[in-house]
């Protein structure tokens, strides 16, 4: 229920921030070369000379409405834009989500299995690796070696799953590494506890003693990680983004800032902080999927 | 981060191409050039460069740009001008047909200009047709519905009269904004636009490409390939890897990058490149401090090393300016050396004005493509001469912003024409009209040269008017209120699959028509 006075916050610290920052909308649509009075007439018709209380009741009473307004630059519909753009966004991210639990769970799991051993000293260095390695390096040294050089894959843009492959892998790439270290940690917690050794003991094969007693009591720091990963990524992927030439939101919101288009940058982070809110939720809600100790009255 | 795309980058470049370039089997030109989407492909809304591109594509202005930047004409097949410079008389082409088949006709001249005109469109553009008598009044709703300098007595013909004689009318009218558009283009017009142009608009993925077909029925002969794609890819080394897979067929090759591909004699076969309409420079304030007085501001251009600058950090793309009008245009004066590198000189100088222990100066920048590292070399250099500079890296729009209020001692600027003209440099970089957001953020002004600017935008006789650009030069030249660098070079790699390409010189005057692919 703290979600609702949340969001309002965002609305109000999103536009005041915007009325103090440098840079000016009108200034930018004009370009290098205008007039003062081409500026201050333009300034007026979008309503940019109202007193700033009156601009952001105005704006407010807009978003109740679910009118995003119009942006500044281009005067599309900034929802329009959102709805476009998010969904190419979110399929970047959960495929980058889905590969990272995949083998980031799938290596700690068999780490933790044997501790110490070869398997689990090359995932330890590999998951160093993935984790130190800045996710923009990541992304042209994958460009590099499989579409330049093996041209196995496009080097960018959005399309079929071949497009896919090579963002989701860079942006995931540092989940994988961290949910590996997380995986293997909680498991040897689990593994080391009493009931794991009474599983053993009354002859379940190993197998089952793993995946069905062990990773089940692992999965909650493992459910949070993803979680936070994840809301990371549907906001935090502009990077990926920009180097994969990947349509999609973060970029829209880069774009919008370096040219100070009010309403998409109000509109599209206000979108965000909605999404980011629904995430955690969902998360929580996993928590007591995973774990009945956890209930919610 | 930068550098560590910089160690990628010539790896890239390093290791594709093995095959030797087969062409490829599709029968649509890709560009890699823009970098952003256009903000729309309403000519309205030209005020960038993807949208000048695009728009050039999709439509038609009375006059146009060829890319070695000469004007020719458009949808008028020719013009006259009356004795007193005022009166231009337009004929249009008969039987050209916009992209939905409704003829165009002479209504749509005036429709089209009022449009962009008018407040309602918030466009942000009418400056090009300001010139027009009554445009300006129009522009501000001060003169009701008619615009009094526009007339059509008949269908073919459009007579446009002027406040004042203006020779270089016809450039301003073949900018992207001037391009004619049909009557009532309705609200999605700049998502749906119809024009008269060699392409037809087809598809737009917003951040990913733009689509188009060709005009089979274009008036200057259709484009000799069937599509075109215009790609927008933010990244530039992302563009060179899709340069290397064959993805795209021109490359607009990143500064730092150049020398690797020099290097390679394969490589080197693929590049073209020409003198771009691009100036490099730093405004001085003329009304702050120490820049107040004229020889501060020429120490300042003695203290630089240009040419090192331009080889080092650009390399080696541009040519060192003696003044603001670029080596091709006329007016240049191309006997003019540029400031000499020359420390002691500049230490004397200073010394002079009175400022023997050094100045204080911010030099504010960009933080965006080379301008940190020029920036830095110039921070450098005018240590030596003892003028100590504090750097102030911001967003182009802070920064912009900044200047323009005049809050700035020192701006690096980069200045694209919009169209071929030396009145492009020197009017809206100098001119006392249009100090602040007009373009001046040196503040400063001459009468001399503003009367001699004047008097050229008057001038129809090229060989006069190239003389008094060339006056009007050599005062901005003495009077220092900038840091001359350099005009930009462009450098493009073409695929060699490609033919008919050449590098234009204004960033919206190539327009496909002639390129083919070679299977």
């Amino acid at each position: 229920m703290l979600s609702i006075p949340t969001l309002f916050g965002v609305l109000v610290v999103v536009f005041l921030l915007l009325y103090v920052a440098p840079g000016d909308p009108v200034q930018e649509m004009v370009g290098e070369r205008a007039d003062a009075e081409t500026i201050a007439r333009l300034r007026k018709e979008l309503k940019l000379d109202e007193p700033l209380i009156k601009q952001f009741t105005h704006y407010t009473s807009g978003v109740l409405k679910g009118d995003f307004g119009n942006s500044y630059i281009t005067q599309r519909p900034i929802i329009q834009d959102i709805r476009e753009r998010f969904p190419k966004t979110l399929l970047l991210a959960g495929s980058a989500m889905l590969l990272a639990s995949i083998l980031g769970i799938t290596i700690g799991v068999l780490s933790a299995r044997h501790p110490g051993g070869w398997f689990d000293r090359l995932g330890l260095g590999l998951a160093y690796l993935g984790i130190s390695f800045p996710v923009y390096w990541v992304g042209l040294i994958l460009i590099l070696v499989f579409a330049v050089m093996l041209r196995w894959l496009p080097p960018s843009g959005y399309g079929g799953i071949e497009y896919l492959i090579l963002p989701a892998f860079a942006l995931g790439s540092r989940s994988i590494a961290f949910l590996a270290r997380v995986t293997r940690s909680a498991m040897l917690d689990v593994l080391n506890s009493d009931y794991v050794r009474t599983a053993r003991a009354k002859g379940l094969v190993e197998r089952v003693v793993v995946v069905r007693h062990a990773l089940r009591n692992a999965l909650i720091p493992i459910i949070t990680v993803l979680g936070l990963d994840f809301g990371y990524y549907l906001t935090g992927s502009i990077l990926t983004e920009t180097i994969f030439s990947w349509p999609g939101i973060g970029r829209y919101v880069v774009n919008a800032i370096t040219r100070r288009d009010l309403p998409a940058i109000q509109g599209s982070v206000l979108f965000l902080s909605v999404v980011f809110v629904l995430v955690n939720l969902i998360t929580d809600l996993a928590y007591a999927k995973a774990d009945p100790r956890v209930a919610y009255s | 981060m930068r550098r560590l795309l910089l160690l990628v980058a010539p790896a890239i470049i390093g290791c594709g191409g093995g095959d030797g370039g087969s062409a490829p089997a599709r029968n649509t030109i890709i560009d890699s050039r823009d970098t952003y989407d256009p903000r729309s492909m309403d000519p309205a809304l030209s005020t960038d460069v993807p949208t000048g591109r695009v728009v050039a594509y999709l439509f038609d202005g009375l006059t146009r740009f060829t890319p070695d930047a000469r004007v020719v004409p458009g949808l008028a097949k020719s013009w006259e001008i009356s004795p007193d410079g005022l009166t231009y008389t337009f004929h249009l082409r008969n039987g050209v047909k916009f992209h939905d088949g409704r003829p165009f006709a002479a209504k749509h001249v005036l429709g089209s200009f009022q449009r962009v005109l008018n407040p309602a469109t918030k466009g942000g553009r009418g400056w090009p047709l300001y010139p027009i008598r009554g445009a300006e009044d129009y522009a501000a709703g001060k003169s009701g519905a008619a615009i009094s300098g526009l007339a059509a007595p008949n269908d073919s013909t459009v007579i446009i009269t002027l406040k004042e004689p203006l020779a270089i009318f016809p450039k301003l009218l073949a900018m992207p904004v001037a391009s004619i558009v049909p009557d009532n283009p309705g609200s999605d017009f700049g998502q749906k636009p119809i024009g008269t142009g060699p392409w037809k608009f087809v598809e737009w993925r917003h951040d990913d490409y733009i689509k188009f077909a060709k005009n089979a029925e274009y008036f200057d002969g259709p484009p000799k390939t069937d599509s075109l794609m215009a790609r927008i890819i933010p990244e530039r080394s992302t563009a060179t890897a899709e340069f290397e897979s064959g993805n795209v067929d021109v490359l607009n090759v990143n500064e730092q990058e150049s020398r690797t591909w020099e290097a390679d004699p394969e490589k080197k076969k693929l590049l073209q490149s020409a003198a771009a309409l691009r100036f490099w420079y730093v405004a001085m304030n003329v009304t702050r401090g120490p820049l107040r007085d004229v020889r501060v501001r020429q120490a300042l251009n003695h203290a630089v090393n240009v040419p090192t600058m331009l080889q080092q950090v650009m390399g080696g793309r541009g040519a060192v300016a003696a003044g603001v009008i670029p080596p091709t245009l006329g007016g240049a004066d191309t006997t003019r050396r540029g400031y000499t590198y020359d420390v002691a000189k500049a230490k004397q100088l200073l010394a002079q004005a009175g400022y023997a222990n050094g100045i204080d100066l911010e030099l504010w920048t960009a933080n965006t493509d080379a301008s940190p590292r020029i920036a830095q070399t110039i921070q450098a250099n005018l240590a030596e001469a003892g003028i100590r500079v504090k750097l102030v890296s911001r967003d182009a729009s802070s920064m912009r912003e900044a200047s323009r209020k005049g809050e700035t001692d020192l701006a690096l600027k980069e200045w694209w024409a919009d169209y071929p003209d030396a009145e492009n440099f020197l009017g809206p970089l100098l001119h006392s009209r249009n100090k602040g957001v007009g373009g001046n953020v040196s503040f400063w002004g001459n009468p001399q040269f503003d009367r001699l600017v004047d008097d050229a935008r008057g001038e129809q006789d090229e060989a006069r008017r190239s003389q008094l650009y060339t006056q009007a030069d050599q005062i901005a030249f003495n009077e220092a209120p900038m840091l001359f660098l350099f005009f930009y070079k462009d450098l493009y790699a073409i695929q060699p699959w490609i033919s008919g390409f050449t590098v234009p010189a204004v960033f919206s005057a190539q327009r496909w028509t002639d390129v083919t692919i070679q299977k």
